[in-house]
């Protein structure tokens, strides 16, 4: 009777800049301080008492830490506690990062939106977390900071092992940067859920391609997914295959039979792990191909 | 012992100083310690948008929301301010005409988030109004009707609208 339960007891923080974050969780360990971000599945977990923390830091009041902006090297600079709402009505997202813009909008719904953030999204640490797949194929990279200073490493480093992030006690996640994608490239979001919209996801599927010049072969394939392993993660073998090679039939098989060898989806009551891998080869196959198509009806436009 | 939070929140134009605990949601202070039961709590993990009111005009679900978390904000509820809002009264009427409303459990969540995709978007399609509403559930009706409800609200805020305007303007 989750639905019943009240929050534990916690004391209550508001800080109003990183630094004092960063000076507030300097020194403590994860399970006597919890940091809420949008606090979505958070609190849940609180509910649920996964979590019970001593302290909460509310994120909430850092303004610093809510921003999407275009960096003059062309890439594009995410603060982690920007709402998910916020980056759909964001121009840069819209124009240039359709991927992300679409994996978003499949998020919840408004009410969920509107609070969740892309930072606590990623350091959630959850398998079934969507945004994840869809930076990790856009390479992203984070920023972890803390009082030592701060540190950059790719998303697709982060998440050891279910549940789990490589960022130290001391270290929360501040910014995410997107490189700005070839113009002649296009990718897209797949996941499978029971309701439209706001059931989690059973198997995630993103798929960025880039074109060569000729918009004939694969330059470049990225393939990550949600629970499909305890964690999400890239499937870098699968990566490999189709490089150089035009999209057949044939490649799309050896692809989608390459990921589900990476893959270790688990067994649920949403769905056992057999199911799960049925759903990684189809979602594969359709990924791709729709990433593809959106990849050569971009070809030739200015980014 | 945990001290008690001083928080002053602004509800429906109102505001209200109260000590709180900083573990309550959001909802639990509208309800329990404001009184303001319109406000339903039924899952409670943001799956059936029944605890959803305002936040600076954004629909959020108030049972995933920290009550300390809302000082400083505008908060909207089904109550709606003491002297009225005449969208919310719109809303309310075009769900009570088109048969929207049969246990009504659903309907506060329902007509406030109505409020703030109209405020966006004054002529929603089907479509938006079902994706709209996607965090909502409802057990009784089928949707078809608080569909049209909330087409049949549009259209009577848009009508409303043009009356309101000044003669020979466009």
């Amino acid at each position: 009777m989750t639905y019943l339960k009240r929050l534990p007891k916690f004391e209550y923080v508001s800080p109003r800049s990183l630094d004092e974050v960063c000076g507030l969780i300097a020194g403590t360990s994860d399970d006597e301080v919890m940091l809420l971000a949008g606090g979505t599945d958070a609190i849940l977990q609180m509910r649920r008492r996964e979590r019970v923390p001593r302290r909460v830091i509310g994120l909430k009041g850092v303004a610093e830490l809510e921003f999407v902006r275009e960096r003059a090297d062309g890439s594009l600079a995410i603060g982690a506690m920007t709402a998910l709402h916020t980056l759909l009505s964001a121009p840069a997202v819209s124009q240039r990062y359709d991927l992300l813009r679409e994996t978003t909008a499949q998020i919840g719904g408004p009410e969920l939106r509107n609070v969740a953030t892309i930072g606590g999204n990623i350091a959630g640490a959850l398998p079934c977390a969507d945004l994840p797949p869809a930076l990790m194929t856009l390479g992203a990279r984070i920023r972890l900071s803390s009082q030592r200073g701060d540190r950059w490493l790719p998303l697709d480093e982060f998440f050891p092992e279910f549940g789990r992030t490589v960022a130290e006690d001391d270290e929360l996640v501040a910014e995410i940067s997107l490189p700005r994608p070839a113009s002649n490239s296009g990718g897209t979001y797949l996941k499978f859920h029971d309701r439209h919209s706001m059931d989690m996801t059973v198997v995630g599927v993103s798929a960025f391609v880039v074109l060569d010049d000729d918009g004939r072969t694969f330059r470049d394939l990225k393939l990550a997914y949600a629970n499909g392993a305890p964690t999400v993660f890239r499937a870098r073998r699968a990566e490999t295959v189709l490089r150089g090679h035009a999209l057949t039939d044939e490649g799309l098989e050896a692809v989608a039979e390459t990921a589900c060898a990476e893959s270790s989806p688990r067994t649920s009551w949403r769905a056992n792990g057999e199911y799960r891998l049925e759903l990684i080869r189809a979602l594969t196959k359709r990924a791709i191909r729709l990433a593809w198509g959106k990849a050569s009806s971009r070809k030739g436009t200015k980014p | 012992m945990i001290d008690l939070i001083p928080v002053s929140l602004r509800v429906n134009g109102v505001r209200y100083d109260i000590d709180i605990r900083p573990w309550r949601t959001l909802l639990e202070v509208l309800r329990e310690s404001l009184g303001m039961t319109g406000t339903k709590r039924s899952c409670g993990e943001g799956q059936c948008g029944t605890c959803t009111v305002l936040i600076d005009g954004k629909a959020v679900n108030s049972c995933l929301y920290l009550a300390v978390e809302a000082q400083g904000k505008e908060i909207a509820t089904i109550e709606g301010p003491p002297a009225g809002d005449p969208a919310l009264q719109q809303i309310q009427r075009s769900f009570v005409s088109k048969g929207a409303v049969q246990c009504g459990f659903c309907t506060p969540g329902m007509v406030v988030a109505t409020k703030a995709l109209l405020a966006d978007n004054p002529a929603p399609s089907e479509d938006e109004i079902r994706e709209a509403l996607v965090g909502h559930l409802c057990r009784c009706t089928g949707y078809v009707q608080i569909v049209e409800a909330i087409q049949d609200a549009a259209r009577g805020m848009q009508d409303a609208a043009s009356q309101m305007a000044p003669k020979g303007s466009d």
